[in-house]
């Protein structure tokens, strides 16, 4: 992971990307939004220190916008 | 609705191993919900099979794993584990404690939780076993204020351990417990902040015998050991055969490589030292009498893991000596990691170990682009095919005959 | 409400302040380590100091109360001061040998059970079962209870031909090292998972729950806005499950345990090796499983009868051989424990030296 802090671009982008999924590994958000997957890490670091994105374990980890994925039906 | 009694439960409060049923049922004298498991488990008992549904949450601001989502697949029946997270912190390095600790996570966590507990989870955490999805945080920022974190769930850096290394033992070959401690603590982005393909665990054993099963159960297995010769102890040697130790059938006929020799007329132990591949069966066996050399370190293994998905794989040798005996010598052994994950996060497909990716994209590739050098104490025995995947950029690719003449 | 300041990132506990001070002056300075009585270390400092630590069995899945107790203990004897083992066992650090007798009187009169070093059983790793796991196919603590009732007398004593080593992993995902143990205790699934397609429709992302298929078996149905699974692709292994609850792979009939044998972890002697199936299914009798304590019992017997001292379960096996081991365990062999999977062929034996 990149060190120091995140370009507020990148978190714009990762922000309006994850709008258009249920939740993504951080690996294919970078593709998608055609940046470092090392800036998206570190984006998304900051980006879930401020409530905005989390993280969610099923199976591997993907990251979603908070709250976008409740409890299992 | 939740019967009462537990009939089939009862049956393991008896014999003379500690039951844990007995422990649930300790637990449920003040928890609702350690109350509920007990008919939920019975249940399970009568019916064969469990109840239980995973779910993604992690619920701690900042954090990406530690928790892990449970659910009750019946939550009309059982309400008060319609939410029943586990938590996982940090362990301190080989699981030492003081009791003023280990009363501080008793405190909160019946503050919080169910009471329940695992003393520890596989990979080495201290488990909480059921709390609700409210009190995640309350949990988190308590035990932080406690000076507990969180450990690994997820894509992760997993949380690691260490044996009990020089804090109790004399094959120790590095110090096994400040190397977790330092090298967890220099890796808390990948610990705490999933970004992989999948997990991701380093263990640390102080010798080869492994306490830890790092090469089973580990991507990165350090397992310590010595370049020199093991050192013997004539005095000591002469000790074990006053005491009628047998020296020849117990330990050098039993030394894989026969280089131990023992003469009984002088009792005198002597060791070929270029033979010795320091498998610590003979320092098992005579540890007064027989140590580790001087010249101590470890062995990085790389590609541990279980069974899904390839098959189980065992780590395999990357580096066959490192020295770890100070920060400073921390500071290549976490380059090397670092090199060999980003590696791995660039090449892995999603839920693939490290050693499976360097199982399908070759032993060979993954040197060569992390620039670890090969040598012969990586494999058993070379390659029997002579297929080489040769670098073109290597070789004369001129296209003419020796004369200079086109092909 | 109140907020409290999170501290994030500060790593676990220093182990530095849980360590007793007989180990912070000889930290390091251990000289060696003899075994005075089953489930007594005695370690022995170049300083001539000697730190006794007394081994007590623990379900791992304990209760507040359980830790709580051992506090007591810890403070009465121990100067405040305890740690886990590799195999989830309790160690009391005895500093003072004055205080060695008391603590083991106190120990057995509050009913704890003492042992489980050198050539022992000293507890099986195991996994969450039916407690906590969403993918178990048998519990892990009822088996392990059961197993090691039935053990209990290789707990405290040192009579076994070397260490006994064993793990149980309630799927076949198989956490817990079960995979190179002397004796591994695995649940099995064996049949697909159940779809519910209205569960399916309400909650799971297709996309995912089809990549989630270590195997490819998942398939989109577009038709029915679910998915089908290709049955003889799938090696049940609940990903899809833990993806989404409509994928329900838990089969009370078909659900049950196999038996691996012959792995190790340490390199002593021979090189670390993988734990091999020799029963391939037991069924899931609860509350005790008497099917499995008895095939774990009869391995164990017939291993004690044939091993040379010092040998595990696995250096025993490859010495007189596997098809002497289905000989003398009376074991039936079948065709399921022929690997057929990814590294099967260097199991085949390509040579014509064999036993009967």
């Amino acid at each position: 992971m990149q060190k120091g802090p995140a370009s507020p671009e990148v978190k714009a982008k990762i922000i309006a990307y994850l709008e258009t999924v249920t939740k993504a590994k951080s690996r294919d958000v970078a593709v998608a939004i055609g940046e470092k997957k090392g800036d998206v890490d570190n984006a998304v670091k900051e980006l879930t220190a401020e409530d905005i994105v989390e993280y969610l374990y099923i199976t591997t980890t993907y990251i979603c916008l908070k709250g976008k994925v409740g409890a299992p039906e | 609705m939740t019967e009462k009694k537990t009939p089939l439960l009862d049956e393991l409060e008896k014999g003379k191993w500690p039951s844990f049923v007995t422990e649930i049922k300790r637990a449920a004298v003040r928890s609702a919900s350690a109350a509920e498991l007990l008919p939920l488990l019975e249940r399970s008992y009568r019916e064969r099979i469990g109840h239980w549904k995973h779910g993604g949450i992690v619920g701690v601001r900042g954090y990406g794993g530690g928790v892990i989502g449970r659910y009750v697949d019946v939550p009309e029946d059982y309400p008060n584990l319609a939410e029943f997270h586990t938590v996982r912190l940090l362990q301190p390095s080989g699981w030492f404690y003081n009791t003023k600790t280990l009363r501080t996570v008793c405190d909160i966590w019946e503050k919080h939780g169910s009471g329940l507990t695992n003393m520890h989870g596989s990979t080495g955490d201290i488990i909480l076993l059921g709390c609700k999805t409210n009190e995640i945080q309350p949990i988190f920022d308590e035990f932080s204020e406690a000076g507990f974190d969180l450990g690994g769930s997820g894509s992760c850096l997993r949380t690691t351990n260490c044996c009990v290394g020089p804090g109790r033992c004399e094959h120790a070959c590095y110090d096994t417990l400040d190397a977790c401690y330092n090298i967890t603590n220099e890796f808390m982005d990948e610990l705490h902040r999933p970004m992989w393909p999948y997990k991701s665990k380093i263990k640390f054993s102080g010798c080869a015998n492994d306490c830890t099963s790092s090469i089973a159960r580990s991507d990165c297995s350090v397992i310590g050991t010595w370049r020199d010769t093991l050192i013997i102890d004539p005095v000591a040697v002469k000790e074990y055969a006053a005491n009628g130790y047998p020296i020849k059938s117990q330990v050098c006929d039993k030394c894989p490589t026969s280089c131990l020799t023992y003469n009984k007329e002088t009792q005198e132990l002597t060791i070929v030292g270029e033979e010795c591949s320091r498998c610590m069966h003979c320092i098992n066996m005579m540890p007064k009498a027989i140590h580790p050399g001087k010249e101590k370190g470890a062995t990085i293994l790389i590609g541990g893991k279980s069974t899904i998905v390839q098959s189980a794989f065992m780590s395999w040798v990357v580096v066959p000596f490192m020295k770890l005996e100070s920060e400073d010598d921390y500071e290549p052994f976490k380059e090397l990691m670092r090199g060999i994950w980003e590696w791995w996060d660039e090449n892995g497909k999603t839920r693939e170990r490290i050693g499976e990716t360097i199982y399908r994209l070759g032993m060979g590739k993954f040197l060569r682009e992390t620039g670890i050098p090969p040598v012969p104490q990586m494999v058993f025995r070379p390659r029997a095919n002579p297929y080489v995947f040769w670098n073109q950029d290597e070789l004369d690719k001129s296209g003419t005959m020796l004369d200079g003449s086109a092909l | 409400m109140a907020v409290v300041k999170a501290k994030l990132d500060q790593g676990p506990p220093n182990y530095k302040e849980m360590l007793p001070p007989i180990i912070t002056e000889n930290y390091g300075k251990w000289a060696y380590h003899e075994i005075p009585s089953p489930g007594v270390l005695k370690h022995v400092s170049e300083s001539g100091a000697a730190l006794f630590s007394v081994r007590v069995a623990s379900p791992r899945l304990v209760s507040i109360d359980f830790i709580r107790d051992i506090c007591v203990l810890a403070d009465d004897y121990c100067d405040g001061f305890l740690r886990f083992t590799t195999r989830n066992n309790v160690e009391f650090l005895v500093s003072d040998e004055a205080k060695l007798n008391p603590l083991m009187d106190a120990l057995k009169a509050k009913g704890y059970c003492i042992g489980g070093t050198g050539p022992s059983i000293s507890n099986i790793v195991h996994t969450q079962g039916w407690i906590h796991c969403h993918t178990a196919a048998t519990d892990a603590s009822g088996v392990v209870k059961a197993v090691m009732d039935d053990l209990y007398e290789y707990f405290d004593t040192m009579k076994l031909p070397a260490k006994l080593k064993m793990g149980l992993a309630c799927c076949l995902n198989m956490c817990g090292a079960a995979h190179c143990s002397d004796i591994a205790i695995v649940g099995v699934h064996r049949t697909p998972p159940v779809i519910n397609h209205d569960v399916i429709r309400k909650g799971t992302e297709i996309p995912s729950l089809v990549a989630s298929c270590p195997t490819g078996a998942i398939r989109p149905d577009p038709k029915n806005k679910s998915v089908k699974v290709n049955d003889d692709k799938c090696m049940y292994c609940g990903n899809c499950y833990t993806m989404s609850p409509g994928m329900k792979l838990n089969d009370a009939r078909n659900d049950g345990l196999a038996i691996l044998v012959g792995g190790k972890t340490s390199n002593a002697r021979s090189a670390p090796s993988f734990s091999r199936m020799v029963i391939p299914f037991l069924p899931n009798t609860s509350p005790r499983w008497p099917e499995v304590v008895a095939a774990v019992r009869n391995i164990i017997e017939v291993w004690i009868a044939n091993a040379q001292k010092g040998e595990r379960i696995g250096e025993w096996v490859e010495r007189v051989g596997w098809e002497r081991f289905f000989s003398l365990t009376g074991i039936p062999f079948s065709d399921m424990l022929i690997d057929d999977y990814i590294f099967s062929r260097e199991t085949f034996r390509t040579g014509a030296a064999f036993k009967y």
